[in-house]
């Protein structure tokens, strides 16, 4: 039953771990060969769990699933040899150098001892830990030693890159270097599944996301997709003097579009902002317009209205709302 | 699997030799035991009849000398209790480093590197089998410093002792040993915290050092400690183990060398088959 399209598919995943926690209750998704595909939810949604059973350190209670075409409980060791990943957890040998880590890596791949050596050495020049290589792992950064994790899981080229809460504590600058890292990877072909409770970070990335709660995906879809879920856009125009306020509304109307009157703005609903944005310039050309700005929703607002709740705690950084200040609109 | 198992034993000791002072520590560890303990206890002198003793005759000294020496042979197959020791110590040692399987694997499970391993495409019992080679080339090494220590000491070997005795010994040595670092490994897979792996090895290591002819021959001690020594490993590889290094007779030679071998395969082949369903089952 399992469709070729697929690098991954799982079907109906269950797992009730040991202690009779249930952390899957049927988790069906398929990640498209060559795309950034992002398992999005909060603490203890199961996306750790999911990895796991995909990258086949554990078994899954119900269901199935398959990587690479192979079944990941009676093929494990097929699937083993395509899969790169980097765990939620370090899994580095603290006790051995940057660089053994990675050669033993690469001879556990099977790479011959010269093979090895140049991966090594190729791997850990790409993760910029080329001049700490000879350090015991004990000696580096927590943003070292992530990178050092993901040096572990791609010195065999993988074709598959899974990636668990992977910018998880590190600062914004080695997030943003990260963030490269994976679309570079994408660039090469390489199919990345990235788990995330980070909003931005899904957005930013990802090709598609399963937006994933108490072990169930509640939503899937492309960021646009699931953001278009909330009714779309919102652009913002704030008129020179109050009394333009009527009469531009009017002529937006006219053309179809969906606007509203709030303290002294504009309001246009628009399915994508970019869209309609030169539209609604064109037609406001002769109104003096003091500023002009967009909204969009966000997969927080996503999140909050699938499920009523947070995907976190702490207020998410504001980073997808900007503003064009000022912009004036002439003749 | 063999190469898998290569490339995770030379880690192993990449390992061992990287931690210079716990290397030293752990070559110093025998090496003191069998100079102080070794030396410290003189059977021959303690034997001999008291200072206060007065009015002897030298015959009567001569006869309980020869006395003295007669009894010390029959037990300890050698007059000097240091050659007795010293090659007692040889199996007690290779019983302590069966323990470092055990740490090893507890410490790859807590520090997540079991995970890596267990997704790496490698025969999963290469993982464990990896570790207890590891304790046999560990007990090789420490073996034969012991060995050269003991030497320095006074150890006296037996007469026109070959190349056959000296690999028979270190066959026995380690075979002893890969059956304690199988029951340690066992141990540590299905344990969560290594607290329980010291604890077994303190409750572990005494009874079958004493319940053992390592220390002493079993032909003194009381009824009840006999039948635990004759069923205990220990024994059967310290009989072996003198019985070429210094020429003790060991009463059926076959008897103990197909005990000693079928227990180490059925530690071996429980603690691989059980490993590997831990591996197999999360
Ligand atoms: N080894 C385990 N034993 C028991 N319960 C677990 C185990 N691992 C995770 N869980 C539970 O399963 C649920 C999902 O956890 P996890 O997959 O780690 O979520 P996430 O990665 O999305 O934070 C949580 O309730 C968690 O407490
Ligand atoms: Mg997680």
């Amino acid at each position: 039953m399992r469709r070729e399209e697929c690098a991954v598919e799982t079907i109906k995943l269950e797992k009730t771990y040991k202690n009779g926690v249930k952390a899957l209750k049927g988790v069906s998704f398929c990640i498209r060969v060559g795309e950034i595909f992002s398992l999005l939810g909060p603490n203890g949604a199961g996306k750790t769990t999911t990895v796991k059973i995909l990258s086949t350190l554990i078994k899954p209670s119900g269901g199935t699933a398959y990587v690479g075409g192979y079944n990941v409980v009676e093929e494990s060791s097929k699937v083993r040899k395509i899969i790169g990943i980097v765990p939620q957890d370090l899994t580095a040998d603290d006790e051995m150098t940057g660089y053994d880590n990675v050669y033993v890596q690469a001879r556990l791949h099977g790479l011959s001892r010269n093979e090895a050596k140049k991966k090594t050495e190729e791997v850990l020049e790409f993760m910029g830990l080329l001049e700490a290589a000879n350090r015991k792992a004990r000696t580096y950064s927590g943003g070292m030693r992530k990178r050092l994790e993901i040096a572990m899981s791609l010195v065999h080229s993988p074709r598959l890159l899974f990636l668990d809460e992977p910018t998880l504590g590190l600062d914004v600058q080695s997030r943003r270097h990260l963030w490269d890292l994976i679309r570079k990877l994408k660039m090469e072909g390489t199919t990345i599944l990235l788990t995330t409770h980070y909003m931005e970070e899904a957005d930013a990335l990802s090709d598609r996301i399963a937006i994933i709660d108490l072990g169930k995906v509640v939503a899937l879809g492309s960021p646009e997709e699931l953001k278009a879920r909330l009714g779309g856009d919102r652009i913002y125009i704030k008129p020179v003097l109050n009394q333009d306020l009527i009469s531009i509304k009017e002529r937006l109307e006219r053309k179809g579009y969906e606007v509203s009157i709030l303290n002294g703005e504009v309001i246009v609903k628009v399915k994508k902002a970019e869209d309609s944005l030169f539209d609604i310039i064109n037609l406001l050309r002769d109104s003096k317009i003091s500023s002009l700005r967009i909204s969009k929703p966000n997969l927080e607002d996503v999140f909050l209205e699938l499920t009523g709740r947070k995907l976190r705690d702490e207020e998410p950084l504001d980073s997808f709302r900007y503003r064009i200040h000022s912009m004036r609109v002439r003749r | 699997m063999m190469r898998a198992t290569l490339v995770l034993l030379v880690r192993e000791l990449k390992k061992w030799f990287g931690r210079k002072p716990v290397l030293v520590m752990s070559l110093l560890t025998p090496v003191l035991w069998i100079a102080l303990f070794g030396k410290s206890l003189n059977l021959t002198n303690m034997l001999m009849p008291p200072g206060s003793l007065e009015g002897i005759s030298p015959e009567m000294m001569k006869i309980l000398e020869e006395m003295v020496t007669a009894r010390l042979i029959e037990l300890f197959g050698t007059t000097d209790y240091f050659t007795y020791i010293s090659s007692g110590m040889l199996v007690v040692f290779a019983v302590f480093q069966g323990m470092f399987s055990g740490i090893s694997i507890i410490f790859d499970k807590r520090l997540g590197y079991m995970d890596r391993l267990l997704v790496a495409p490698i025969p999963r019992l290469s993982i464990w089998l990896s570790k207890i080679l590891a304790v046999a080339v560990r007990v090789t090494l420490l073996s034969l410093l012991l060995l050269a220590v003991s030497l320095l000491l006074g150890m006296n070997l037996k007469e026109g002792i070959g190349v056959i005795d000296l690999l028979a010994s270190w066959s026995y040595i380690v075979l002893l040993a890969m059956t304690i670092a199988s029951l340690y490994a066992l141990l540590s897979f299905y344990a969560d915290n290594q607290e329980i792996v010291f604890a077994a090895g303190n409750l572990l290591n005494l009874p079958l050092m004493f319940t053992s002819s390592a220390m002493f021959p079993v032909e003194q001690m009381p009824d009840w400690l006999q039948k635990l020594a004759s069923a205990n490993p220990v024994t059967f590889a310290a009989d072996l183990v003198r019985y070429h290094l210094i020429g003790r007779p060991v009463g059926d030679y076959t008897a103990e060398l197909v005990k000693l071998v079928v227990i180490a395969l059925v530690m071996l082949v429980v603690s691989g088959w059980a490993s590997l369903r831990w591996m197999n089952n999360r």
